[in-house]
């Protein structure tokens, strides 16, 4: 907990400073800011980008506790935008996660008679009467 | 037969009857569809079977390998796979297909849109829920090819080459991800059956994670098919001035305070080309718009004021 609200004070700190730092390049408004601006009211977008930087520690912290291999962890949360990783840090626990074909045991013969009307197809043998 | 068990099999006949009676909805507004051509299969897609939980890197090896990114479900599944939730997220299936160098486009809803981009020769993506809402079985396949006469659909799914659906199933399983699917295509390369809007959410989060001469290439024809969308017009500008290409983006950022003459973030990002170019006069007129536009932005706002700093600092610079 103090860790995470130790954090949040140095992402607060750093986004406030950014403007001070003397950078090389010139002052582009990045595509990813004009996007996010077209649906977000302008006075949010500190408090956006504050919760974005959350966001992605979120993620890190939580596909590591999830059992992905923290090697892996850094290159993910990077591809994402920050409006993915807001939605991510928000979904991991309840998104749908692709990827299972089970689930059937217990109520094998209700999903037999859905696959049979249509409403489903777990089965590869059923011929759907549609 | 227990008088209690034959009233339970009635009730389960008449609810049988009731729900087959009725046809997945979108299904008969594509059978009566004249513009699609009646058939198409992508029989050359390539097929990446899949092992135990692993049907979104399986899946995903499809799509990518269809356009020529050869990778494999191995490689992909410490990118997208999750140990405890055994599956892949859908956020993460989008990000990985970039990380390989593919634009990944999600497309509109509708089962029309998805059986126009099988006709143009692109495999979809799709997230079925193969099971009950309340007892989900999520599922990632790839929709190869269709049938409109004989209704029916067919996918690379699972261990299946060419699992056959008929398309009223495969409208209720896939529903039931709010029709969730996506196209991946070569930078440079856009589906059919995409709106500006999901076309700039898919080309800003390539613009993350690609070289900006790959992005800008990206770019190109979605502004030219959508020749007034502010966040593409930027995109374009900002990938061709990070790839040195001052001319195209000076013409992006114009075109954009063109037709968005309220855009803080356009007059902004064209003074510094204009400046880069010793314009000043005309970079100092487009700063200051853009100050004013900014009005009670403050994030903004300190950006443009970065501008106009240096714009002054070029005009009289300290010898």
């Amino acid at each position: 907990m103090i860790i995470k609200r130790l954090f949040s004070l140095f992402v607060a700190t750093s986004i406030l400073f950014t403007g001070s730092i003397q950078i090389a390049q010139a002052a582009m408004v990045s595509s990813e800011q004009v996007a996010q601006s077209a649906g977000i009211a302008n006075a949010e977008q500190d408090r956006q980008r504050i919760y974005a930087a959350l966001s992605r520690e979120d993620v890190r912290s939580e596909l590591v506790k999830r059992g992905v291999d923290p090697m892996q962890v850094e290159q993910r949360v990077a591809a994402l935008t920050d409006e993915e990783a807001s939605a991510m840090a928000s979904q991991i626990e309840n998104a749908p996660a692709g990827g299972i074909i089970g689930a059937i045991v217990l109520i094998f013969l209700v999903l037999l008679l859905t696959d049979i009307l249509g409403f489903t197809k777990i089965f590869p043998f059923t011929r759907s009467v549609r | 037969m227990s008088h209690q068990s034959r009233i339970l099999a009635f009730a389960f006949l008449f609810a049988a009857a009731l729900l087959s009676g009725c046809a997945a909805q979108g299904v008969r507004e594509v059978t009566q569809n004249t513009q699609l051509p009646r058939q198409h299969e992508l029989t050359a897609t390539p097929f990446f079977p899949q092992e135990l939980y692993q049907c979104g890197p399986a899946a995903l090896a499809t799509s990518l390998n269809a356009i020529d990114i050869k990778v494999t479900p191995d490689q992909l599944t410490p990118e997208v796979y999750i140990p405890s939730r055994q599956g892949s997220l859908q956020i993460e299936m989008l990000a990985a297909a970039r990380r390989h160098g593919a634009v990944a486009f999600v497309i509109p809803p509708r089962l029309q849109a998805l059986l126009e981009e099988i006709a143009a020769g692109n495999p979809v993506l799709v997230m079925q829920n193969l099971g009950l809402s309340f007892a989900p079985s999520w599922h990632y396949a790839v929709a190869i090819g269709y049938d409109l006469d004989k209704e029916k659909l067919w996918l690379r799914s699972a261990t299946f080459e060419r699992f056959e659906m008929t398309l009223s199933t495969f409208e209720r399983t896939w529903a039931r991800s709010q029709h969730w699917a996506f196209v991946v295509k070569r930078p440079g390369e856009l589906p059919v059956s995409i709106d500006a809007d999901s076309a700039a959410r898919a080309l800003v989060g390539f613009e993350k994670s690609s070289p900006p001469n790959v992005a800008q290439q990206a770019y190109l024809p979605a502004v030219a098919r959508w020749p007034v969308n502010l966040v593409l017009l930027m995109g374009l500008g900002n990938t061709a001035y990070r790839n040195h290409d001052l001319a195209t983006a000076k013409q992006a950022f114009e075109q954009a305070t063109q037709h968005h003459p309220r855009s803080a973030a356009a007059h902004n990002n064209l003074a510094s080309i204009l400046m880069e170019q010793g314009a000043l006069t005309l970079a100092r007129q487009h700063a200051e718009q853009a100050l004013q536009l900014a009005a009670d932005d403050a994030n903004l706002k300190k950006q443009v004021q970065q501008t106009l700093d240096e714009i002054a600092a070029k005009a009289s610079p300290r010898q």
